[in-house]
């Protein structure tokens, strides 16, 4: 018992006064105005529907996953939707394995209720034989770093990673045209999801004074604050879903520009959201013209025609390409005389040690990809 | 006797590796490891071949060839053990979080070797009583995911400042039916070989050994074994072939492991709150 109190992390009371008498002034620790957001960079795997979300030192995973599966008796022309929220202990100390705490379980509701019950997933699109077969689709969410707003920034991944989510395409076939075939990606390019809009979380917090209202509030700010409120909104203005779960009392005025508030950061997140959908489409677009299984054989010859030229300064390395079809040649014929290498293999190792540093605490070293 | 490799590799290729610490600012030490390339740009580089000092250039449109990228977190030490845990010593606690799913036993497994591993790295007469938490999740798995893990938790010890002896690498090397060894395969090529095994060998404190280094009954301590986890069935010979190739290349790995930590800023920011 004891050695868990020692464990936790709690804010001493100077820490506390400090952090309230500087909002009084409209000062917050971490240099915003009280009603910014911190930065936000969403950045997407290699899969589709694979999304990383850092909004400030928040830093979130979100992974979405189809399978076919019977529908529900009551709702047979539907697909189904379903948010698991991984509260994991590498975010906060104070997050445990194992049955998910209250805050966990709230935030998977907020996200839930945002996406599925405001309709922004179109669900009847999912439905491949009507009360036989419907797509399930799992969205997994992984807080890796607790900084503070965690609701927004899950919603956000979310929501990036449904937008960047592709299901198999599926066609009726066989006799009685009732077994359903699930085509290969190969074989026929997967679909996206309908999503017919995109509901933002924006989260306020409240603090003991009248009226000191911040957005976004950083995992220091959370502790000391006395009330939150969480409103769902989308770049059309409508009011998906507003979660105020206790806590001190508010006027109705400050509701109401907590509302207004929300529908403008709501939009200004929505451009950033489809912005970083779009390039990640277009890049996905260019792999796909040259991914051919047949350009890269053995000796490492790259069937150069099937290349769109990257544009400006690349050209040294087209150059240097066209020596390389040479020298794998030279290379391999080297490997095989020298077969007493001791086993030495070419394990590509950079001399480009780059560092890259941010918010000064991190530093980067790529063994073999000189990225730009 | 070329086996051919999906991604054109050569048999005793590495994927490119990256390493970054650091990137989580509440847990006390973190890392990311990844073996491979993200699709997400694409990029050239540059590939010295030990001996002849020639450059290549590759485009990387590996068809097919993925990544495996595991993040790994250290929070500790923490007061107090849990209940079967001697508590004369310090204990680590590994917690395996997977990409999708549930927690199974897959998982399970992973988290009792990673532990055993990192105990016997660890040094843990130094803080008695207390619990290290390493955890690990899987970010995206393409082969190999285990030797990654166990990378990145080194590292993320280093990161957090736990007291070590010395670090470990880890490899897999898979044998193919017609006996040759293949080193660091994808996912694909796991499955279809006879036999894999993940080998994690200790990483040399000296970067360069002197003559006559410590030796352990006739062989220096890097020839040493800490763990070993197969898969599949092979001979004998098979498994010693692996061994001597794992045995080669983790002296790659431990240059670029001490490369990425040394590069390091020192008096790194506290992160005890």
């Amino acid at each position: 018992m004891d050695t868990r109190l020692a464990n936790t992390w709690r804010l001493t009371v100077n820490e506390k006064r400090f952090i309230e008498t500087a909002l009084s002034s409209g000062i917050r620790i971490d240099g915003r105005n009280p009603f910014e957001y911190r930065k936000l960079s969403i950045k997407f795997g290699r899969e589709d529907g694979s999304s990383e979300v850092q909004l400030g030192q928040t830093h979130i995973m979100g992974f979405v996953t189809g399978q076919l599966v019977q529908p529900y008796r009551d709702r047979p022309n539907e697909g189904t939707l379903s948010i698991f929220t991984e509260f994991s202990p590498m975010a906060d100390p104070s997050f445990e394995t194992g049955r998910p705490s209250e805050s966990a379980v709230e935030l998977g509701r907020i996200v839930d209720r945002g996406l599925r019950e405001s309709r922004a997933v179109d669900t009847e699109s999912l439905c491949v034989l009507a009360g036989k077969l419907v797509w399930a689709i799992r969205i997994d969410l992984h807080i890796l770093d607790n900084g503070g707003n965690l609701v927004d920034a899950a919603n956000i991944a979310a929501l990036a990673s449904l937008l960047t989510f592709r299901r198999p395409e599926c066609s009726l076939g066989g006799e009685d045209d009732l077994e359903v075939i699930v085509h290969p990606p190969e074989e026929r390019e997967p679909l996206p999801l309908i999503i017919h809009h995109l509901p933002i979380a924006v989260t306020f917090g409240f603090f003991s004074s009248e009226s000191l209202l911040v957005i976004d509030p950083t995992h220091h700010e959370e502790a000391v604050m006395v009330g939150k409120m969480t409103a769902t909104l989308n770049a059309n203005g409508d009011v998906c879903a507003i979660q105020k779960p206790g806590g001190e009392g508010v006027l109705q005025s400050v509701i109401m520009q907590c509302l207004r508030l929300a529908s403008r950061m709501a939009s200004d997140i929505t451009k950033k959201i489809k912005d970083a959908v779009e390039t990640y489409n277009t890049e996905r677009a260019l792999r796909k013209i040259k991914r051919h299984p047949t350009s890269i054989t053995l000796d490492g010859s790259v069937n150069l025609k099937e290349k769109l030229n990257e544009p400006s300064g690349h050209n040294v390395v087209n150059e240097l390409s066209r020596k390389h079809l040479e020298k794998p040649r030279l290379a391999s014929a080297e490997n095989a005389s020298s077969p007493g290498n001791n086993g030495e293999g070419e394990s590509k190792s950079s001399n480009f040690g780059r560092s890259s540093r941010r918010d000064g605490a991190t530093s980067n070293f790529v063994g073999g990809a000189a990225s730009w | 006797m070329e086996v051919d490799r999906a991604d054109g590799r050569n048999p005793n290729q590495l994927r490119p590796l990256a390493c970054s610490c650091s990137i989580l600012h509440r847990a006390h030490g973190s890392a990311s490891w990844s073996q491979g390339f993200r699709f997400i740009q694409t990029s050239h580089f540059y590939h010295f071949n030990l001996f002849v000092f020639t450059s290549k250039c590759y485009f990387c449109y590996w068809v097919g060839s993925g990544d495996t990228k595991v993040l790994a977190a250290v929070y500790g030490p923490k007061a107090g053990t849990k209940k079967n845990e001697n508590p004369e010593k310090a204990s680590i606690e590994v917690i395996w979080k997977p990409r999708t799913g549930q927690i199974g036993k897959p998982e399970k497994e992973y988290e009792i070797i990673l532990k055993r591993t990192l105990q016997s790295i660890c040094i843990l007469t130094i803080n008695p009583n207390t619990t290290t938490s390493v955890i690990i999740q899987v970010v995206h798995d393409d082969g190999a995911l285990l030797p990654c893990a166990i990378n990145a938790a080194c590292a993320a010890l280093v990161d957090a400042g736990i007291p070590m002896k010395h670090l470990a690498v880890a490899i897999c090397c898979c044998s193919a039916e017609s006996g040759y060894c293949i080193l660091d395969p994808t996912k694909l090529e796991e499955q279809k070989m006879k036999g894999f095994a993940y080998l994690v060998f200790p990483n040399s404190i000296l970067s360069v050994l002197p003559e006559g280094s410590s030796l352990v009954q006739g062989e220096p301590m890097e020839h040493g074994i800490i763990t070993s986890v197969t898969h599949g069935a092979m001979s004998v010979d098979d498994y010693f072939h692996c061994l001597e190739r794992g045995r080669a290349a983790s002296a790659k790995l431990s240059d670029f492991l001490r490369r990425s930590l040394q590069s390091k800023l020192p008096g790194d920011l506290s992160k005890a709150e």
